[in-house]
């Protein structure tokens, strides 16, 4: 059985999460996803679905430069919670500024989740990262 | 009869004798002997009367004196000199003679002895010979010669020394006129000429220093003095000397010439000199320390202690360094001191005291230099003001890169992915999608690249002209560009300001932050109240402050105080919010040389603080 990957985009800017989407949709097996403007709804989002015991993403697109609460200040917060499975979480971002490659490097050593780093501009999506959740979960 | 009578008159003749006289016959036995002689050797007559002459002078050698006493009874007459020391003590010369003494018939029956006390001319005699000495040997040490010139003769003598110093020949005899040309030509040889003119005709002494050019052309230093000798009131004669002093001119030369060589190289030093005795007291300033201490002559500080020039405080602190230095003999190098005067004025130095020793090595005072380090200081203050804004410049610089190259990277990033899109598609209608968004990813590009420009302006016009503003007007005229907008969200606003009160600040600046910050004030309004906006403001030391205050949102500041006034930063689900406001705001109260700082609780509201420096 292999069940439908369950993705978020967190996102404040609409031309990415376009672009993400299409790249998505070229996929053979579309995945379901849901698309946040900030680091908060996406958050609260989750939380949510702990509590009420429904399906967390498996697979997150984050930006990091974001109104409210950013993808540094997001990316915090989700290591706290307690999940049982681990989350692939594709940093997606213009920022060139090193400050940012060494913060996810330090993230990434001190994480369980799968953390992924990339410059935007994103032309294609690598199906490994995709595929590799399917044989995870 | 006769005979006796000429016999006592013989004898009392003998007795009466002006020269010392003593008859001595054949045996030697003493006949007669004048009372003169008898004085001389200090003799009673009874002593000698009729004793032998050579028992009478017992003690004495007399081999000498037998032969000459024989030489007399063969005829022969004999002088000599001798001395004898009385019974006082002192040396007495007598001359003596002794001759045959004859009889009527031509028979020595006897010997004739005659002393005279020449005492008086021998010593006069050793005396001169003694000063002859001397005074050659002190004319030799001291270079002294004399002269002597006869008026009626004309005649000019010179010692040996006189000549030495003249370097002629011993031989040399010079004349009036010759011994005046010696004398350099000009003022020396007229001032001799009158000195001797006036010596021969008033009678009057000189002593006088002057030049000479000696036979040999050398140049020497002499003083010469002459002294008028009379003879019956007319002068006849002058006595003079000559010293050759040129040795101890050329030293006094010399010493005066360091002394002036160390004087100007003090005075002109750039540095203040100053020499103290034991107790702290000044006894040798040069120019520099003067013109600090505002003297014009550096006699009015010598003998004056610190605790004369500057408050007690100053002066104890550099008394208590100056003790220190003479007491461990060790010198206090290059320490940097304030020395404030009693006008006020403070000056920084970088002063040195060094120990001054005497020549038994103990501390006789301190030798001080100071260097007046003021501007070096203050130009070390300005270059460390000035490291300090570049260091700030450069940091918003590097940020500032990183803003304009994300921005920029997130435009350009969407430009190529849709592009990319673009050349894959094959649906007309997902192209035309596709161009939608790529006009609209422009539009965006456009914007970003207006608001940076905006930033640059600011960063750029860092010397644009402060003008002292009045904070009503601005603050009516955006209320009046606003007006709809107030109006709309239902916006009051309080104003506590007078209508005199001015701001020093650049006015387009001033317009932009007003507008910014009541903007903000209302965008963030709290869901369940109409906005309320007050403005107050309050002077403090050179500074003005500018305050909102608003019933809005109000931010986390814990969560979002560092970013508030970064650029693209917003913190509400607005959609209006641009996230560029505050940081203009603050960019352009920054060129202004000022400050803004917030203060906020969520659910009540925010109060903008804009700190205006009154400084040009």
């Amino acid at each position: 059985m292999i069940k439908h990957n369950y993705i978020y985009i967190v996102d404040d800017d609409a031309i990415t999460i376009f672009g993400i989407k299409k790249l998505l949709s070229q996929l053979s097996r579309t995945p379901k996803v849901r698309e946040f403007g900030n680091g908060k709804t996406a958050l609260q989002a989750i939380t949510n679905a702990l509590k009420q015991g429904k399906q967390v993403p498996d697979f997150i697109f984050l930006d990091i430069n974001m109104p409210i609460m950013d993808g540094w200040q997001f990316l915090e917060e989700f290591l706290k919670l307690s999940l049982d499975k681990k989350v692939t979480i594709n940093i997606v971002t213009s920022s060139i500024d090193p400050c940012d490659k060494k913060k996810w490097l330090s993230y990434r050593t001190n994480s369980k989740h799968r953390l992924l780093f990339n410059n935007k501009p994103i032309f294609s999506i690598d199906l490994e990262h995709i595929m590799r959740i399917n044989l995870a979960s | 009869m006769l005979k006796t009578t000429f016999a006592t008159s013989y004898t009392s003749i003998i007795r009466q004798l002006p020269t010392a006289t003593a008859f001595v016959d054949s045996n030697l036995k003493i006949a007669h002997a004048s009372n003169s002689w008898l004085d001389f050797f200090e003799l009673k007559p009874q002593e000698a009367m009729g004793k032998h002459l050579l028992e009478v002078f017992e003690g004495h050698d007399h081999t000498e004196w037998k032969k000459c006493l024989n030489k007399c009874f063969k005829g022969f007459t004999e002088h000599g000199l001798q001395h004898k020391t009385s019974s006082t003590g002192d040396m007495q010369w007598f001359e003596w003679t002794n001759a045959p003494w004859y009889d009527d018939n031509e028979n020595i029956i006897g010997i004739i002895i005659q002393t005279e006390d020449v005492t008086k001319r021998v010593e006069s005699e050793i005396k001169f010979e003694k000063l002859e000495n001397l005074f050659k040997e002190q004319s030799e040490i001291s270079n002294v010669g004399t002269w002597e010139y006869n008026l009626f003769t004309e005649e000019i003598t010179w010692s040996d020394m006189t000549k030495k110093i003249h370097e002629v020949p011993l031989n040399y005899s010079p004349t009036i006129d010759s011994a005046i040309s010696f004398y350099k030509s000009g003022h020396d040889r007229n001032t001799i000429a009158m000195l001797v003119h006036n010596g021969i005709n008033k009678g009057e002494s000189w002593s006088a220093k002057s030049k000479i050019i000696t036979q040999k052309g050398n140049e020497k230093w002499i003083v010469s003095a002459g002294k008028p000798l009379y003879k019956n009131g007319q002068v006849t004669r002058l006595l003079g000397t000559i010293q050759d002093i040129t040795k101890q001119v050329n030293a006094e030369i010399k010493t005066k010439e360091s002394e002036q060589l160390l004087r100007t190289l003090i005075d002109n030093l750039p540095l203040n000199v100053f020499i103290k005795d034991k107790e702290s007291r000044k006894i040798l300033v040069n120019k520099s320390e003067c013109e600090y201490l505002g003297i014009t002559n550096p006699e009015a500080l010598i003998g004056k202690s610190d605790f004369d020039l500057y408050d007690e405080e100053i002066a104890n602190i550099s008394r208590d360094e100056d003790v220190h230095v003479m007491k461990t003999q060790k010198s206090i190098l290059g320490k940097r001191t304030v020395s404030v005067k009693r006008d006020g004025t403070s000056t920084s130095f970088l002063t040195s005291k060094i120990p001054w020793l005497d020549i038994n090595g103990n501390s006789q005072g301190v030798i001080g230099l100071s260097l007046d380090i003021s501007e070096m200081i203050q130009k070390e203050d300005q270059l460390r003001d000035l490291i300090n804004v570049t260091a700030i410049q450069n940091k918003k610089l590097i940020n500032f890169a990183h803003i304009v190259s994300h921005n920029l990277r997130s435009h350009t990033a969407n430009f190529s992915m849709l592009l990319d899109f673009l050349i894959n598609e094959k649906e007309e209608n997902e192209k035309q999608r596709i161009l939608g968004m790529l006009s609209h990813a422009s539009d965006n590009l456009m914007d970003t690249l207006e608001n940076l420009n905006e930033v640059v302006d600011i960063s750029t016009n860092v010397n644009l002209e402060k003008k002292p503003l009045n904070l009503n007007e601005h603050l009516t005229k955006v209320q009046q560009n606003l007006a709809g907008f107030l109006h709309k969200n239902n916006a009051k606003i309080t104003n506590t300001i007078t209508d005199d009160f001015m701001v020093q600040a650049v006015p387009a600046y001033m317009e932009s932050i007003i507008l910014n910050l009541m903007t903000n004030a209302v965008k963030y309004k709290h869901p369940e109240r109409d906005p309320k906006i007050s403005f107050s403001a309050k002077r403090e030391d050179n500074v003005t402050i500018f305050s909102i205050q608003d019933n809005g949102l109000g931010i986390d500041l814990e969560k979002y105080g560092e970013k508030l006034f970064g650029m693209y930063k917003t913190f509400h689900n607005n959609p209006d919010a641009r996230g560029i406001g505050l940081y203009i705001a603050k960019n352009q109260i920054e060129a202004m040389s000022g400050k803004i700082t917030v203060k906020s609780d969520v659910n009540t509201g925010s109060t903008f603080s804009v700190y205006f420096n009154d400084k040009a």
